[in-house]
């Protein structure tokens, strides 16, 4: 007599229906196999959870707790905070912030119609999904905080000179690894209503740079927030290894060359040009940093994303 | 649900998904990663968690994904097997209210349940150790609900196999095996 496993533990687990037990018993008598397995399977009712609960664990590491409450503080709304501007994708709003039923529905709308299906792995499904949502996304990075050094930023900022947005842009992207990126790349139009709204909104005159020729493709612009100031965050991928960021916030500040440093683990260059303060941030050796600041600074590559025709030969990614 | 909303319940959530995050890798270095990981793709995400799933079911599944492609990746890179630290496996003795076999017990029990296979493993962590339904598992593993009930099955039975002699039932049921006519 065939007797399936998933029968015979429900039987054991008193799961099963009076006739259901009677037919398990007879099965039982019948079958030496079948008693061996019921036999196994009632030796394994044993307290796990008990056995679990004492179970000699490290604690919550600290780095990981400084960690985790720096992405919850990014994305926790300050109480007096409501939704800044109209709540239109399309138009460029603030969807970032508590988001309202109506929000919801245009992102609903906007995203690609698997979105709306139920899914039992979000991972994989937002690979497809999460792109529709990305031009609404800003984080509140926390300042110094991500790195878990909030005690003493601020007081001693002189241990890599950054400035705190450079050292809170850094720590995010530390989060960041090539999947994270790689399974997470919205489609040209969601990037291109981002930068659109970058441009509209938060007033920043982005230039998307097309760094192809240098090996590293564009996969996604964000705006964060800093302080409750724009912050942009355009990722790229080199052909192996983590990803490399760029990151450009309004600065008034005089003209600057550009600089290298390093920051937690992560280096940074740094330059700041027509009141637009910029940052290349990558993990050391993943790309050569300096060469593509001056690129970019010389503006010897292409652009993305290009609305105005200000800058001449841009191409539309 | 949105970031805000996942956000707030992610510091309650953090030893849950440490512990879980460690027994499924055995490694604190992994798991601080799972769970580092885990967070940023849930809060980005979290407009994907529906109304009838728990968020704790949920971030348990975007920790396994992890370390699933972890494990596949490492498997690509490298034919060598997972290195498991044995230090997760001991328990802390209670001397007060048990005896020194149901410590013992503890530590074989926690021993025995690590030692499965991957894929069972994870479903011994999170029906008979966090409690999960065996739907609400099927959806944190991405499998049918039958395939959750089987692996478990096989999981109690490898189990029951290092327990047998500890026990009296399998005692009762191997007579009976003895005696079909009973």
């Amino acid at each position: 007599m065939k007797m399936d496993d998933i029968l015979l533990l429900a039987y054991v687990d008193g799961e099963l229906a009076p006739e259901e037990q009677l037919d398990v018993e007879k099965a039982i008598n019948a079958s030496a196999d079948i008693a061996e397995r019921v036999a196994l399977l009632e030796a394994s009712q044993l307290p796990y959870r008990q056995a679990y609960a004492r179970q000699k664990l490290p604690p919550v590491p600290d780095s990981l707790k400084q960690k985790v409450a720096a992405l919850t503080q990014a994305y926790s709304l300050p109480p007096n905070v409501t939704m800044r501007g109209t709540s239109a994708v399309g138009t460029g709003a603030g969807v970032n912030d508590p988001v309202s039923a109506d929000a919801q529905s245009i992102l609903s709308r906007s995203a690609p119609p698997r979105s709306r299906m139920r899914v039992a792995l979000p991972w994989l499904a937002v690979a497809f999904v999460g792109g529709a949502f990305c031009c609404g996304i800003v984080l509140r990075l926390a300042p110094g905080a991500i790195s878990g050094s909030s005690d003493r930023s601020g007081l001693q900022v002189a241990d890599s000179g950054a400035s705190p947005w450079v050292r809170a842009a850094a720590s995010y992207q530390q989060l960041y690894s090539r999947d994270t990126v790689a399974l997470d790349s919205p489609s040209p139009d969601v990037s291109a209503r981002t930068v659109s709204n970058i441009r509209h909104e938060d007033g920043i005159e982005l230039r998307v740079p097309d760094l192809s020729s240098m090996g590293l493709t564009f996969k996604r612009v964000q705006r964060l927030r800093f302080k409750d100031k724009p912050l942009v965050q355009i990722v790229y991928l080199p052909q192996e290894g983590p990803p490399v960021a760029l990151c450009v916030m309004k600065d008034t500040k005089p003209d600057a060359t550009i600089s290298q440093q390093r920051v937690d683990r992560m280096d940074v260059v740094t330059w700041r040009q027509a009141e637009l303060s910029y940052a290349l941030i990558a993990e050391p050796g993943s790309a050569n940093l300096n060469e593509i600041g001056k690129q970019i600074a010389g503006s010897s590559v292409g652009a993305m994303f290009s609305q105005r025709p200000s800058t001449g030969n841009e191409t539309t990614g | 649900m949105t970031g805000a909303e996942l956000a707030n319940l992610l510091p309650q959530m953090l030893p849950r998904l440490w512990a879980f995050a460690l027994r499924i890798s055995g490694d604190q270095h992994d798991a601080e990663d799972l769970v580092q990981r885990a967070c940023v793709r849930g809060l980005e995400r979290a407009h994907q968690l529906q109304a009838g799933t728990s968020p704790l079911s949920w971030m348990f599944s975007i920790v396994h994904s992890a370390w699933i492609n972890e494990v596949r990746a490492r498997n690509v890179r490298s034919r060598s097997g997972m290195d498991w630290d044995d230090a997760f496996l001991e328990t802390v003795p209670d001397p007060n209210t048990r005896t020194p076999e149901q410590n013992a017990m503890d530590g074989q029990i926690v021993s025995a349940v690590q030692r499965l296979p991957e894929a069972q493993r994870a479903v011994m962590l999170l029906v008979g150790v966090e409690g999960l339904s065996y739907s609400e598992a099927a959806e944190v593993l991405d499998v049918p609900i039958g395939t959750v009930m089987s692996r478990l099955s096989r999981a109690r039975q490898a189990i029951g196999a290092l327990f047998g002699g500890q026990n009296e039932k399998p005692l009762k049921a191997a007579a009976n095996r003895k005696d079909p006519g009973l």
